[in-house]
């Protein structure tokens, strides 16, 4: 991304890794992308009774181009994949995906032929909030959970070592096919 | 079903009226089933098609009014119950429909029911899919008026390790004593005490004064011993399994590894209750009475989703509904088809599903590393890769001979026969992977393959009588064995049976023994008895799995059958067997009964397979491929679902596996062929796949895939092997195979020859005798120790003559060792009426594995002697 | 004409206060600054739901720790997102975790699935299945990781609890713990839960509780 991807691994990248975690997780800016239900929530969450402002994030951006975070709040139909696969594409690099509510991130009671069932079909989801919809308290757990993942976020050698092992643990996990009998 | 069976006769018609609409049924149809001709829907617990009434749950009261001899209609002057009661002309019944008497008298037999009746739906496997829940909803009283305590009793008794009983929630229906009485012939359960305390009861010491000190290991003297030969076997149908007790030993085991849960109870007869078809009484239970160990609080009939399916496993070809959950089979039930078995089936196929799902289940190809000679997963297109270089290799040395094993569906055993033939270019295909002999072979081309839907379910119903050569219908045909004992139990039915002792199925089946030395078969089908027991115009004469291993025998059978004109059925033992025929899985003989002799039929089957030409020279059967590859000549093996202690000898398959030098293995799980392959291929179990069994009769068996699953049938593997071989044989998706074989249609040239007569001189002190038992040490039966706790117990059985002989002293239990050069087998010894000289082991039962310990088989010759004291346990 | 009309208005609404006009919304604005601010201030205080909020289930347990739950797939039956997965099994002495012959061995529930209505525990007959007013569980960063398994749903072993397995109190049958006439568990309970975690008289303790319970 910039120069911190180029620093030699050690405590001069932990450092920075520190600074740009502190720096990112204040200043996540959210995509409108409400699609439903869960949608109302989320403004509600940015409304003054909750107020998102606290955590620097009160500014939804209408263009996809100056966001960072997309919380995909609502049931994502079969149609409306490629739009958020669109938007997803046309945000800026460091972005994440917030799956707001249980219709978002598994297609919840719509278990039929017009819901994706679970927008990381479409796009990589860091974090995962049931509830239907979920109440604010719970949508502002999750943000906090995510500044969490932010603050933790490894770069350069650090995150390709990262990246490594998480491919490492997800070739030896139990195909979801084999989990015979469980929910899955 | 009553109503719609086929009468010789013009069927007499009644008239009556049912809810003031007038219906004319067949004369001495049942009130309950005229209703059902009209849609109504008569309530009832007890009553069931294939049962006899019994009127027992009192449910289906309806008002009835009759005739008198003025002809004024008179109304009785109670309800009556429906299911005991036939039409008569002019009757006139009013149902819960019309009749405020009959609603209150179903509804007060409703309460009464539900009096004792406990209110554990919600633990109740049988919730969900409950007659009397539903009713209860349904026309039941929303409150209960009985305040009192309800009648308890200790929760389920465990009738045999896989039936147990919670007589709390029984409401006396009798279905399931009525089902083991009238259908399968083992009654284990009984209607106990009187009034309020009656309840179903096993035959308990405690209960009923039985003998408690179980005569095992059983030795009888000769005296108690009553001469059978040729004689109608004595006792009826009633207290037959008492007759039958002599010298019949039953029982639970825990030996050679196989663990069963629990014990079982003992049975009428005193001895430990081992029923073959004791799962049907559960699925006839109209409440939760009786219920599975293995399915026990596993599932819920709502979440369950049903396939249909077809048992896997003998040659009956048996309807199942396939319960499953989330990629898991939690059960099997029979399903009902009347032109196969009714609706019922045997335990073997009801519960031993769960060998597929055993930790040995092969997920992914593997391939034999040639630095650590380990098997290491690999890709498919590596393992397609290697095993087709391998393949084309071994072809070009020498051959590669094909083993493809008796239990394919009718597809996959084509894809076998098509790829020996068109890819491998060799008639070395064999799928008898068992006893086998070139006489069998040739009274298959000649009898069997391309003759299509011959002898019937519904022709041995009505058959005056059947003869049974070399089969043991209860053991190795479970459905066959019930259609028999439907229409023996009907009446003028008459079963013989060539063996050489009245086993407890033929007692059952009230059947006349033809005693015969095994390997003498062909003399006893020569015989004047076997005319006489066939001379009735249509005799079928049924031929099973021991014929093959007693020269003669075909030839024998097909020359009784054109001097009586008796129809002939060849009953395997596997479910494969039948359509490998069909397919061509046979060295001598390509699909749909074409002879590889005829050079028309090769013509034919090229043009049809678009090749050159076949191989024209007829193939090595089982043992010479065996030998063969043993030898070297054949250098590669591509073998299917072949265990190798079946094969004639078991010893010598291995050194073959071992010696070849490319041995491919098709297999759901690791097997003992797996050790010695170079590249394992996975394939479907039945579960996973779509695809036809031929049964015995002929019959397309058809299923659909039940489970979800990435796994491929044997066919498209071999396909895609093929490709990889680079030779298109199209037998992609699951009835390609299936419909291919259909479009060639059937040869209708010249048949091949009738069988030749060898006779083989037998030799040795003793004749062994052995089939298999239903329940044994199968691969197929494996992970599932409910079931196995129900299979007999291995005992070996001689004439007390013979044991005489040996040294058996009077009324002391005694085990004997059977031997020969190449092993033994030491079991307790029964004594039983049989011809003297010849000891009898059942083939793959714990302790007993006849074929891998001895390498013998039925009508050859052992020794005996009787077993040291430090053998007694073993 | 609308200078002139302008000019009449400022003259007929009078004077200087004309001149705030332009402002004059703000002092909505003004005026919340003196009101109690409603932002919660979530993370750092929270503010309690309605004690009737649908949040994270529980599996209760009875008085002496035996789960309530019999593995009836009731609740399964009445989800209507198809959330919950349960599969019973016999209790036997040796492993006995709830009174009566059925408990649920495996009980799941996808909270990517579940859409809190609470079907599930109006059709509980044990009332084993509640819901808690707890909701800061449920946020999670893979899918696996919020199907909750039964260890995690199950409540809390509060004072005079044994988990559970254990066997029932003796002379006490399944009605009786339904009836709430057990109240806590007792002295044999705990032996038995001892001499388990004894490996050595294992075997012989068992076999006596065994017989005892009987």
């Amino acid at each position: 991304m910039g120069i911190e991807e180029k620093l030699p691994s050690g405590f001069m990248l932990t450092s920075v890794e520190v600074l740009a975690g502190y720096m990112r997780k204040a200043s996540l800016w959210p995509a409108t992308f409400g699609l439903a239900c869960c949608a109302i929530e989320m403004m509600t969450s940015g409304a003054p009774r909750y107020d998102l402002g606290r955590f620097g994030m009160e500014v939804f951006r209408a263009s996809p181009r100056q966001a960072d975070l997309m919380i995909v709040a609502g049931r994502v139909s079969q149609k409306m994949a490629p739009v958020v696969r669109q938007v997803y594409d046309q945000m800026v690099n460091p972005k994440w995906v917030l799956s707001m509510g249980v219709c978002a991130s598994s297609g919840g009671m719509f278990n039929n032929y017009a819901i994706v069932q679970g927008v990381d079909h479409i796009v990589p989801v860091d974090i995962y909030l049931p509830g239907c919809p979920p109440r604010p308290e719970m949508l502002i757990n999750a943000i906090l959970e995510l500044h969490q993942q932010i603050q933790n976020m490894p770069l350069g050698v650090n995150r390709e070592e990262a990246a490594r092992a998480a491919e490492a643990a997800a070739l030896k996990a139990i195909p979801t096919s084999q989990m015979k009998g469980l929910l899955r | 079903m009553t109503v719609t069976e086929p009468s010789k006769t013009a069927v007499d018609l009644v008239t009556l009226t049912i809810d003031g609409i007038e219906v004319s049924v067949p004369k001495g149809t049942l009130l309950i089933r005229a209703a059902e001709e009209l849609g109504i829907a008569i309530p009832r617990f007890c009553d069931h098609p294939l049962l006899a009434p019994a009127g027992a749950c009192r449910q289906c009261l309806v008002e009835v009014a009759m005739p008198d001899r003025e002809g004024n209609v008179r109304p009785m002057p109670k309800p009556q119950a429906s299911c005991t009661m036939t039409a008569t002309p002019g009757m006139v019944v009013k149902t819960q429909l019309t009749s405020p008497v009959s609603e209150k008298a179903q509804r007060g037999v409703m309460e009464l029911l539900l009096i004792n009746h406990p209110l554990d739906c919600p633990v109740c496997d049988k919730g969900g899919e409950c007659p009397l829940q539903n009713q209860a909803l349904a026309n039941g009283q929303g409150e209960s008026r009985f305040t009192e305590v309800k009648r308890t009793f200790p929760k389920p008794i465990r009738i045999s390790t896989q039936v147990l009983l919670d007589r709390e929630r029984c409401i006396l229906c009798q279905r399931c004593t009525r089902f083991s009485k009238e259908i399968a012939g083992d009654p284990f359960i009984d209607l106990q005490m009187r009034g309020a305390h009656q309840q179903i009861g096993t035959f308990s010491p405690g209960v009923l004064d039985f003998h408690v000190d179980l005569p095992y290991p059983v030795v009888r003297t000769s005296e108690e011993l009553e001469p059978t030969v040729e004689s109608q076997t004595q006792g009826s149908t009633k207290d037959e399994s008492r007759g039958a007790s002599h010298d019949h030993v039953t029982g639970t085991y825990a030996a050679d590894g196989i663990a069963t849960r629990g014990e079982a109870m003992l049975d009428e007869s005193g001895q430990p209750f081992a029923s073959y078809f004791s799962g049907n009484t559960i699925q006839i239970c109209p409440v939760g009475a009786l219920t599975g160990a293995a399915y026990r609080f596993r599932a819920r009939p709502f979440d369950l989703v049903s396939s249909k399916g077809v048992c896997e496993h003998c040659a009956g070809g048996c309807a199942l509904r396939v319960d499953h959950r989330r990629g898991k089979v939690a059960r099997r039930l029979a399903a009902e088809d009347s032109a196969v078995n009714e609706e019922w089936n045997c335990d073997k196929g009801r519960w031993a599903f769960t060998w597929s799902t055993g930790a040995d289940r092969l997920t992914h190809p593997l391939v034999r590393d040639p630095e650590t000679g380990e098997l290491e997963p690999v890709s498919w297109p590596y393992a397609l890769e290697v095993a087709a270089k391998g393949l084309l290799k071994a072809r070009e040395a020498g051959g590669v001979g094909v083993l493809p094993g008796g239990r394919l569906t009718v597809g996959d055993a084509y894809a076998y026969a098509k790829f020996a033939r068109v890819v491998l270019r060799t008639n070395d295909i064999d799928f008898r992977s068992r006893a086998h002999s070139a006489e069998e072979e040739a009274f298959l081309s000649h009898a069997v393959a391309g003759t299509g839907l011959g002898v019937t379910y519904a022709a041995l119903e009505a058959a005056p009588s059947v003869l049974l050569a070399g089969l043991e219908a209860e053991e190795e045909a479970a459905s066959v064995f019930l259609r028999l004992r439907k229409s023996v139990l009907k009446g003028s039915k008459k079963v013989y049976s060539i063996a050489p002792w009245a086993s407890r199925g033929l007692i059952k089946l009230s059947g006349s023994l033809l005693q015969t030395v095994p390997g003498q078969e062909a003399t006893a089908l020569g015989s004047a008895a076997a005319a006489e027991a066939v001379a009735e115009p249509g005799s079928i004469i049924l031929l099973g799995p021991r014929l093959t291993e007693s020269p003669g025998a075909y030839q024998a059978a097909l020359a009784l059958a054109a001097s009586s004109g008796a129809r002939l059925a060849w009953v395997p033992r596997r479910a494969g067997e039948r359509g490998a025929v069909e397919a061509g899985a046979l060295p001598g003989l390509l699909p749909g009964g074409r002879p590889v002799s005829d050079p028309a039929a090769r013509v034919d089957m090229a043009a049809a397979w678009d090749v050159e030409s076949l191989p024209s020279q007829p193939g090595r059967d089982a043992t010479r491929i065996v030998d063969a590859a043993a030898a070297g000549v054949l250098a590669g093996l591509l073998v299917g679902g072949v265990d190798p202690d079946d094969m004639p000898d078991p010893a010598a398959a291995r050194a073959a596996l071992e010696t070849a030098s490319f041995v491919v293995s098709l297999e759901v799980r690791a097997s003992a062929v797996t050790a010695y392959a170079d590249v394992v291929l996975p394939v479907a179990p039945p579960a996973e796949k779509g695809g036809t069994y031929l049964n015995w009769e002929g019959r397309h068996r058809e299923f659909p895939q039940a489970l979800t699953s990435d796994a491929l049938s044997d066919g498209e593997v071999l396909d895609s092997l093929a490709s990889e071989v680079g030779v298109w044989i199209g037998l992609r998706g699951e009835l390609s195979g299936t419909a291919e074989l259909a479009s060639l249609g059937r040869w209708e040239g010249a048949k091949a020859d009738r069988p030749e007569h060898h006779t083989v001189p037998v030799a040795g002190t003793t004749v062994l005798s052995t089939w298999s038992m239903l329940l044994d040490r199968g691969r197929l039966q494996d992970g599932e120790p409910y079931l196995a706790g129900t299979a007999h117990r291995a005992v070996a059985r001689m004439s007390p003559a013979t044991a005489a002989q040996l040294g058996v002293q009077k009324g002391i239990s005694s085990n004997v060792t059977v031997f020969n050069d190449r092993g033994e087998i030491t079991l307790p010894l029964a004594l039983t009426p049989m011809p003297d000289g010849v000891v009898w082991l059942p083939s793959n039962s714990p302790g007993s594995p006849v074929r891998s310990k001895l390498a013998a088989g039925n009508g050859d010759a052992v020794s005996v002697r009787l077993a040291g004291d430090q053998l007694m346990g073993a | 004409m609308a200078d002139h009309n302008s000019n009449e208005t400022s003259s007929d609404g009078g004077g200087w206060l004309s001149a705030f006009a332009p402002i004059a919304g703000f002092g909505v604005t003004f005026a919340t600054m003196f009101t109690k601010v409603v932002t919660e201030q979530y993370p750092e205080q929270k503010v309690p739901t309605a004690p009737r909020f649908h949040g994270r289930h529980q599996l209760n347990r009875h008085p002496d720790g035996l789960e309530k739950c019999i593995g009836c797939e009731l609740c399964a039956w009445a989800c209507p997102a198809d959330a919950i997965f349960v599969e019973g099994a016999d209790n036997t002495e040796e492993d006995r975790f709830s009174p009566g012959e059925r408990y649920g061995r495996v009980y799941q529930i996808n909270y990517l699935r579940c859409i809190l209505c609470g079907l599930c525990i109006e059709a509980c007959p044990t009332r084993a299945l509640t819901m808690t007013n707890e909701y800061e569980q449920l946020k999670g960063s893979t899918r696996a990781g919020l199907i909750f398994e039964k260890q995690d749903l199950l409540a809390p072993v509060l004072g005079g609890m044994i988990p559970a397995p254990h066997p029932m109190v003796p002379g006490t049958t399944e009605q009786d713990y339904y009836q709430g006439k057990v109240t806590q568990s007792v002295s044999e309970q705990q032996e038995w839960v001892d001499a388990r975690h004894g490996e050595d008289e294992k075997a012989g303790k068992v076999e006596s509780v065994k017989g005892g319970d009987r």
